[in-house]
């Protein structure tokens, strides 16, 4: 007697475990799929999948790293998203720009008719209505540091607040600079202006705090077209090595500066400066 | 023959030893510590730079949260187009994994104003072969709809021939054809 209530027990016991294991199998289960293994939640930076491959994965080597920046004028729609993302990322302060867009318009006499409302921040919603000419061309130009192998900025500040990087990018050191201004009046391309929160000279880095991480730059992320693109030279198969390797013609503004800029153009027309 | 008085070039000379210590010791004083390691300019300003916060993530991160989102905008046509153009930065969305704010969602005039930042034919500069403009009021009527639609009555804001693909499939109507 004893001893079937003893064996009755352990069945229902045995039959209770059971349920239970089979029961937590199947919430375990459901949950699983209502929380699919694909959905990865990146909690910083650094888990999101690299936009420059080659960077990843790897100790960033600042003496060897070497950079190149590409804007095909043709597939720039002049959107502005650039000039949002650009804003949004540094929160620069109103009428100052770390990268804009021209919208140029050539008649047949070859005269140039170049606009930039609001850098582009704003796009491009209304048709140039102030001049009245037969056009020919027209195009936007994405403006934005040209990252000089030989940059006069530097040459010019007298205390090394701006300065190249061993892997090419020329920088600003915010608590050196002291506002003088020269580096401003040295850019042939006018890329630089004096923050008027901090007093420092500023201008576009090609967002070198992102590519350090193995991300592209703010305005090349968010370009819709691909009109703007960064990539890695010392990956032979990076898209700007194949376009720097290719046929297509490629330029640089104000060659004959010797400034030997570090950004490229597809399709700029000779007009564009 | 003369006394060698040579005071006066002691002085000198001592002049120019108090001058270079002194200006040495100024000079050690002055530099940052990380001056000259690479060139001309403190090397940990570098640093200072690749520290700065990320505020632009990618879309991939947004999709991994916003799966049914992720579901039909990547198969659009503006799968390109970056989430944070349209939304505002991740940064102000999410900090260390939690959500601290809402981004904003366009709706009415102010998405249509955002259609046509791109799809604006007036502006000529637009490459015909990179995207799809149309003139306004003419797509409207030529669509024979009402002037007061906004783009997202017919158009999918993530995927823009979503719903007219759909329709086109269920009816066999090509409006294209139509006109």
């Amino acid at each position: 007697m004893d001893n079937k209530i003893s064996m009755d027990n352990k069945i229902s016991d045995d039959r209770r475990s059971f349920i239970k294991k089979v029961l937590n199998g199947t919430i375990g289960g459901s949950l699983l799929l209502v929380f699919s293994a694909g959905a990865e939640i990146f909690k910083s930076p650094e888990d999101i999948p690299a936009q420059i491959p080659s960077l990843k994965n790897k100790e960033y080597e600042i003496t060897k790293a070497h950079f190149a920046f590409i804007v095909d004028i043709t597939k720039c729609i002049g959107c502005g998203s650039c000039c949002v993302a650009d804003k949004r990322e540094y929160n620069v302060a109103d009428g100052y720009y770390r990268t804009w867009v021209e919208r140029y318009l050539k008649d047949y006499d070859d005269n140039v008719y170049v606009d930039s409302p609001k850098g582009g921040l704003e796009g491009y919603q209304s048709p140039r209505e102030d001049i009245d000419v037969k056009v020919r061309d027209t195009f936007f130009v994405p403006k934005l540091c040209n990252m000089c192998k030989e940059p006069p900025c530097v040459q010019v500040c007298p205390i090394g607040a701006t300065f190249q990087t061993p892997d090419g990018f020329v920088l600003v050191d915010h608590k050196r600079c002291v506002g003088c201004g020269y580096c401003i009046q040295a850019c042939p391309y006018s890329v630089r202006f004096l923050n008027p929160v901090t007093k420092t000279a500023e201008k576009c880095s090609w967002c070198y705090h992102r590519v350090r991480k193995g991300l592209q730059p703010a305005c090349v992320s968010v370009c819709p077209t691909g009109a703007r693109k960064f990539g890695d030279l010392n990956d032979e198969n990076s898209e700007v090595s194949k376009i720097l390797k290719g046929p297509g013609v490629i330029t640089v503004l104000k060659r004959e500066m010797g400034t030997f800029p570090g950004l490229y153009y597809i399709g700029a027309r000779r007009e564009v400066i | 023959m003369q006394s060698g008085n040579y005071s006066h070039l002691i002085r000198i000379i001592l002049g120019i030893i108090v001058f270079a210590v002194f200006g040495f010791i100024g000079k050690k004083l002055l530099t940052p510590e990380s001056f000259g390691v690479y060139g001309h300019f403190r090397a940990d300003a570098i640093e200072e730079e690749a520290a700065r916060e990320i505020r632009h993530w990618t879309n991939a991160s947004c999709l991994s949260c916003h799966a049914y989102e992720a579901k039909i905008h990547l198969k659009g046509r503006h799968k390109t187009i970056s989430c944070e153009f349209c939304h505002g930065p991740y940064a102000d969305h999410v900090k260390d994994g939690k959500k601290t704010g809402t981004l904003p969602v366009k709706k009415g005039e102010d998405m249509k104003i955002l259609c046509m930042r791109c799809h604006n034919k007036a502006i000529q500069a637009r490459p015909g072969e990179v995207i799809k403009t149309v003139v306004m009021p003419d797509h409207l009527t030529s669509q024979k709809v009402k002037e007061t639609h906004n783009c997202s009555q017919c158009h999918h804001v993530h995927a823009p021939l979503m719903y007219i693909e759909k329709a086109r499939k269920i009816t066999g109507f090509d409006a294209k054809e139509a006109l």
